[in-house]
């Protein structure tokens, strides 16, 4: 009976909580959602924006044709590409940065958070004039200093395959500072008495870090892990500012694919169906995710 | 025993020598914004470029606040800072919500919540603008605010972290006959500090930047923001680069000292004094 | 406690209603009776066309005018939204090459009605090509406002050590002049070609007597004039002249004399007075050197009234001040644009100025980006293949090929 009754109170308490920002999510993204899965269904076109009656239900007529667009394939494996080496970099890195600032409180570590973080909020402007400069074949920096070198130029963005290797380098540098500063906190949660215990029991660094440390932060982990895989899959922003999709659309990712059908062509109705194949991929890559981690056990 | 004190004695400055090499690689380009803002336009593109200005010029700088209303737009910029501040409430009690209590077909609306950050933005724009527009809301600033107020990144991380907090402890809070909002309010929040830090300077970062919804909205530039104003000195050709660095070192500021602010919270941590 | 928190709540929510409240309130309809249009304009020229508005509210008391001003990047994304929702400006402006899409939709008001009415609307008054872009399916949707065309920038400090007095007049000579100035080294360049540039290629195509033949909806991309022209085009690539990497920023390129000539706008006066004062004397323009024509792009900007404004004289009063020869004068002056008026071209500010005059020479010759509402995909597959054929060392026939035959689908559609 009163298990009862206290199941009744969490679901009611639990409802009252999560409410608000779910109600403003169904009306801005959930609706909007299910409406773009229909107009992946129609033609819909500038034309039929303008005047509803212009549009007509084709079916599956712009998913056939995606699996036909060559494009279209160029740029799923680009995202593959993208993802498979970019966001195990980013994880990586930014996890790296977050225990070396952690080591330490002095006046030095708090100035490098904020350094580290940059990145993150450079203007997107500054970020393409920047880097241009860096990956310039002839003029860049990077190739001057492998000329110092002897070494060979290399096309840093005008060659396919290393214009998406460039990007990567791009996109974790600016990836780093948000999943940097989640870790950080994640760092801060760990009680100083679990340190203790482990050196008590005699661990050393390396035992600590791989034993106690790393285990801790899991939740902190899955998150970045989620949240950086699906952001990579919607990579978009790199392509568009350093290379809009070249060479020989080398770099173009799905969503600038999208982008580029929907805001560039009006071609709507293609543009929704094309990403609701993104959407479909994200969601099997995340459910995959929590699958796996449902093993782990509750706090 | 000695070696491993050697180790330790050198382990400190080791780490932040490898910290200083990689912050002043890192922060390259944002130092080549904050410089090239104090450029003459015909030096900006020069090659090899120029870390530091050959004639320092605040030029720009006051360029800049001829040419942009600057009052209106950082009013309307600190309205959409305010409202995430109260989204970032929403999220958290989400989080909360998400995170420590039962009820039937909590995970499957969780996903849902998740499924909306996988959809590229641009796909929901038209939808999400005819919708407001049938609520009568556009070129209102509540249509710029509202549907950013519930952010599924913000609620996954909440929802993270709060997972981590014990049971007992609200249980027990729970026992000395505390309300749920007093326990939301008066134990969660002091515990998750460190994460609020951390929401506080996305949200801030999110919110001082809006540009795009604010511009869809709006059918007055009284409801522009500054991001907005300053992306009317872009031309169709010609790009004025010292210009437009000096707008985006001026928008960084606020946010260094907002991040410098929240960023102790981070490093003091959890109070955990009390606890298991 | 409990009562504690849902008091800040209340007062939370009190105080959101009362900021949004007094944020909402935009009522647009003026008390003493007078009309108010709004405007659409892009980027600096939106900010700058109060200036002119304010002039005209003097001249129209009883109408206001209200500027809004949309940076270009995202104008398209708005027009959009516009158009869905129904609730535009009374006027808006849009780049050339957009017109025929909005206007397909069903997005800009006819004009055609009101001609008579507007002696400042005969098509008569503007540049050829300006003209062109005024009509789409035998309906007037817009009055240029103001004209750009590109032309052939160049050094005449080095063109002269090369031995060359003159500017290249004909393709032979531009070619000739190019690999003279290409052959001063390894990395040098004789003439840069922007492989991003839309209208680029079809300017040599127009060069070369290519048509697009609208009324049987041929577009003439299997044409022995457009190949001709797009090997023409490759061999700047295939040769050397013209870089094929993305190379340095092109005002360095020209101020080093890496790159000695390059075609483009009107806006680039401006950007070597500012970048590159040193340069100053050492450079000139030129009308584009001559095949079968010496024909140039025309764009610019089209002033157009929404389709559902509900202030339609007011706005045709305002778009028939906007492009008086006086006003354009004006507007010359305040955004440094040319005026789409030829009458406008009399006055002393352009006939006097050399480099002003040049434009306005080659104004006379140009022909519009064709009015399809598929253009931008078209020239966004022209661009892909010659990239394909210049940087990935394609076959100029089968790539071409496959383009017109990409193309022929595209307005099929």
């Amino acid at each position: 009976m009163k298990g009862i009754l206290k199941s009744v109170s969490q679901a009611k308490h639990g409802l009252m909580f999560i409410a608000p920002a779910v109600l403003i999510l169904f009306v801005f993204s959930i609706v909007p959602i299910i409406i773009a899965f229909f107009i992946s269904f129609t033609d819909l076109n500038l034309k039929g924006l303008a005047d509803w009656s212009n549009i007509s239900f084709i079916g599956f007529e712009n998913y056939v044709e995606l699996f036909s667009d060559e494009l279209f394939h160029k740029s799923i494996y680009n995202t593959i590409f993208y993802v498979l080496i970019g966001v195990p970099l980013v994880i990586f890195f930014s996890l790296g940065i977050a225990l070396l600032l952690n080591y330490g409180t002095s006046k030095l570590f708090t100035v490098f958070r904020a350094v580290y973080y940059m990145p993150s909020i450079t203007n997107i402007i500054a970020v393409a004039v920047v880097w241009g400069y860096l990956y310039n074949t002839e003029y860049g920096l990077f190739n001057y200093l492998l000329s110092l070198l002897s070494a060979d130029k290399i096309p840093w963005l005008t060659d396919p395959t290393i214009a998406k290797l460039s990007l990567i380098i791009l996109a974790v540098w600016k990836g780093i500072g948000i999943n940097m500063i989640i870790f950080l906190a994640a760092l801060q949660g760990i009680p100083q008495s679990y340190y203790e215990a482990a050196k008590i029991d005699g661990a050393n660094r390396f035992q600590t870090l791989f034993y106690v440390t790393i285990p801790l932060l899991r939740y902190a982990t899955f998150f970045v892990t989620v949240t950086t895989l699906i952001g990579w899959m919607q990579f978009f922003e790199e392509p568009f500012v350093m290379t809009d999709g070249g060479p020989l659309d080398g770099t173009i990712s799905i969503a600038l694919f999208i982008y580029k059908n929907g805001f560039q062509f009006s071609e709507f109705g293609y543009a929704a169906a094309g990403s609701f194949i993104l959407f479909i991929f994200i969601i099997v890559t995340t459910l995959v995710q929590f699958k796996v981690r449902k093993s782990d056990t509750e706090y | 025993m000695q070696s491993k004190s050697f180790l330790q004695k050198i382990e400190r400055p080791f780490v932040a020598l490898f910290l200083i090499v990689g912050g002043v690689l890192v922060s390259v380009p944002f130092l080549w914004m904050i410089s090239s803002s104090f450029k003459e336009e015909s030096e900006v593109l020069n090659i090899p470029p120029q870390l530091f200005p050959s004639n320092p010029t605040f030029e720009n700088y006051i360029n800049l606040f001829q040419s942009l209303n600057f009052g209106v737009y950082l009013k309307n910029t600190l309205i959409i800072v305010l409202f995430s501040f109260l989204g970032l409430l929403l999220n958290a009690m989400a989080g909360y919500g998400f995170a420590k209590f039962n009820f039937k077909g909590k995970q499957k609306l969780f996903y849902i919540v998740l499924a909306t950050m996988m959809i590229p933005a641009q796909v929901t724009m038209i939808p999400v603008y005819l919708l407001l527009n049938e609520m009568g809301l556009t070129n209102t600033m509540t249509g710029i605010v509202l549907p950013g107020l519930a952010v599924a990144f913000s609620i996954f991380l909440f929802r993270q972290f709060m997972t981590t907090i014990p049971n007992d402890l609200i249980e027990a809070a729970r026992l000395d006959g505390a309300g749920e909002f007093y326990i939301f309010f008066k134990l969660i929040i002091p515990i998750a500090k460190p994460i609020f830090a951390v929401q506080g300077i996305l949200t801030f970062i999110g919110a001082w930047n809006s540009f795009l919804w604010p511009l869809i909205i709006a059918n007055d530039e009284s409801l522009y923001t500054l991001s907005v104003g300053l992306s009317l000195l872009q031309g169709q050709y010609a790009n004025n680069y010292a210009l437009q660095m000096a707008g985006a070192a001026f928008m960084v500021i606020p946010i260094v000292i907002i991040f410098s602010f929240f960023q102790k919270y981070i490093v003091e941590g959890f109070t955990m004094s009390g606890l298991k | 406690m409990r009562k504690k928190s849902s008091i800040i709540l209340g007062v939370c929510l009190l105080a959101i209603s009362m900021v949004l409240g007094a944020c909402s309130n935009s009522d647009n309809s003026s008390s003493d009776g007078s009309k108010e249009i709004t405007v659409w304009a892009m980027g600096e020229e939106g900010k700058k066309l109060s200036e002119l508005s304010k002039k005209f509210e003097e001249e129209h008391p009883d109408i206001k005018v209200n500027v809004q001003a949309i940076p270009w990047e995202n104008a398209h994304d708005k027009l959009l939204t516009a158009v869905a929702s129904q609730k535009g400006p009374d006027i808006v402006q849009l780049g050339t090459t957009w017109v025929p899409e909005f206007a397909d939709a069903g997005a800009l008001l006819d004009l055609s009605p009101h001609l008579e009415d507007y002696p400042e609307f005969k098509p008569d008054n503007y540049f050829e090509g300006a003209a062109e872009s005024m009509t789409f399916n035998d309906e007037v949707i817009g009055v240029p406002w103001y004209v750009e065309t590109r032309v052939l920038y160049y050094r005449t400090d080095l063109l002269k050590e090369a031995g060359y007095e003159e500017p290249p007049a004909t393709w032979d000579e531009l070619k000739e002049a190019a690999t003279t100035l290409s052959d001063r080294g390894d990395d040098y360049y004789g003439l840069d070609i922007d492989q991003n540039d839309q209208i680029t290629p079809f300017i040599f195509a127009w060069q070369n007597g290519y048509e697009i033949d609208a009324e049987n909806n041929n577009l003439n991309f299997d044409s022995p004039e457009f190949r001709e022209a797009m090997n023409y085009y490759h061999s700047y690539f295939e040769e050397g002249i013209s870089q094929t990497t993305e190379g340095v920023d092109m005002v360095q390129a020209f101020k080093d004399g890496v790159k000695p000539m390059f075609f483009s706008g009107p806006w680039m006066i401006n950007i070597l007075n500012d970048q590159a004062p040193d340069l100053e004397g050492k450079w000139d323009v030129a009308v584009m050197p001559e095949k079968e024509t010496n024909k140039s792009s025309i764009g610019g900007s089209n002033l157009s009234i929404f389709h559902n404004s509900e202030n339609v004289d007011e706005s045709l009063e305002f778009l028939s001040y906007m492009n008086e020869v006086e006003t354009q004068l004006e507007w010359l002056e305040i955004s440094n644009t040319l005026p789409s008026r030829v009458k406008a071209w009399e006055d002393p500010a352009l006939s006097e100025n050399k480099m002003l005059a040049t434009f306005g020479e080659q104004l006379e010759n140009t022909k519009a980006a064709p009015q399809l509402k598929e253009f931008e995909k078209i020239a966004q597959e022209l661009l892909a293949s010659i990239e394909r054929i210049n940087v990935g060392g394609a076959d100029l026939d089968k790539e071409l090929d496959d383009f017109s035959k990409k193309a022929n689908e595209i307005i099929e559609d």
